[in-house]
């Protein structure tokens, strides 16, 4: 029953499902099931880094500065890309340019930025490890929201949906069905 | 009579938005922000519920974008990819600065309602990947011709999307009664945005696909 609630809750905090954060890249990354879940990890390690990157700029930044708040996430996030893209050079070889196009998808991005936001502008999340672990959690739900779709992905695209719902529109609508039970379900 | 010349020349206009050698239109009808790219949907689906969200999601776009591409679009070319699209956000975020201060103005009782998806506009997909991808491929000129159609290709669906949903969701056009026999409150919500946002994609694609078929 613990389980139960918990990933009920896990459910219900999830940003595309409940925010619609990130589903457009959701969608640029729907080519394939590889491409899901790879653009998904690489979002998880953003949005981890990235929570603990807003957690130094908010504690450094007084209230009366908080228009240039979006400027230095924004450059933390541009540290963070150009880091991972030197990582992956540095340590994959011939498999960085198979590669890199998840680092480029998940850069910048909704689900990147909003997590940062959305972390940032909670007063129950306090300290390091809070942030971080809520960055991680919100890129874990990116992960969920990409398996739920893959789950179904092929059938949407399936020819017994009519041509011009077939693919992006059905996938929308689908989501909307998932996120309107998880509406019930808070 | 005159519903006739009108409907007769919106087909035509759309027909003509639909051939191939407006490529300058594209962001309006054929390749669409919203409905075609699904570009920048979120603050559609989740503010698009009111008229006055709308409005205000549309001044920030179409102020961040429009400065923030022609700006960018002065940015050196032979830098390396990652450093250009890490440019172009740190451009974007500086734009909306003074986008913010302006807009607190105008919209004070807005701004708070619509949250983190204010300066989530400045890191849209018009600005980070459409810039490296179609507009910097284009004479400036030209490209800033047909940026200004995405831009109002985004206005124009994210002020019909508002205005139907604020209408069959609360009731209300810009927050005054109007006179419906039947509202769905779910419309409001951002499940209602997801599944409305989805019908009128594929009510896009099937008005495209039979005006394409008959020009």
């Amino acid at each position: 029953m613990f389980l139960i609630t918990e990933l009920i809750a896990f459910l219900c905090a999830n940003l595309i499902l409940t925010r619609a954060l990130g589903t457009s890249t959701m969608f640029t990354a729907a080519g394939s099931r590889s491409n899901l879940i790879g653009t998904a990890a690489v979002i998880t390690v953003f949005t981890t880094i990235g929570s603990a990157a807003a957690y130094i700029i908010d504690s450094l930044l007084p209230q009366s500065l908080d228009d240039i708040r979006l400027l230095l996430y924004t450059a933390a996030i541009g540290l963070i890309y150009t880091g991972l893209l030197f990582a992956l050079k540095k340590f994959s070889g011939k498999n960085f340019y198979r590669y890199r196009k998840y680092i480029h998808i998940s850069a910048f991005n909704c689900a990147v930025m909003g997590t940062v936001f959305t972390v940032s502008g909670t007063a129950e999340i306090a300290g390091f490890f809070g942030y971080i672990s809520a960055g991680l959690e919100a890129g874990a739900g990116f992960v969920l929201a990409s398996l739920i779709l893959t789950a179904a992905y092929k059938r949407l695209n399936s020819y017994k949906v009519p041509v011009s719902f077939r693919g992006f529109p059905a996938i929308l609508v689908y989501l909307g069905i998932i996120s309107m039970a998880l509406y019930a379900l808070r | 009579m005159t519903l006739k010349i009108f409907l007769h020349l919106t087909e035509r206009g759309l027909k003509a938005l639909n051939k191939r050698k407006l490529s300058v239109f594209d962001g309006l009808w054929r390749d669409n922000t919203i409905l075609s790219s699904l570009m920048v949907i979120s603050p559609v689906i989740v503010c698009g519920n009111t008229l006055r969200n709308a409005a205000a999601i549309i001044y920030a776009f179409s102020a961040i974008t429009l400065f923030s591409v022609m700006i960018a679009s002065f940015v050196p070319k032979k830098l390396p990819y990652a450093v250009k699209i890490t440019v172009n956000a740190i451009i974007a975020s500086l734009v909306y600065i003074p986008v913010k201060r302006a807009a607190q103005e105008f919209f004070p009782d807005i701004i708070p309602r619509i949250g983190i998806y204010f300066p989530l506009l400045a890191v849209n997909s018009i600005i980070i990947l459409h810039t490296e991808a179609k507009f910097f491929k284009m004479k400036r000129l030209n490209m800033l011709g047909s940026l200004v159609f995405y831009i109002l290709g985004f206005d124009l669906i994210m002020a019909v999307i508002s205005i139907i949903r604020e209408i069959f969701g609360h009731g209300t056009l810009n927050e005054r009664v109007v006179d419906v026999n039947m509202t769905i409150s779910g419309l409001g919500e951002p499940f209602g945005g997801f599944v409305f946002l989805g019908l009128l994609c594929g009510l896009y694609r099937y008005l495209r696909k039979k005006l394409s078929e008959g020009t």
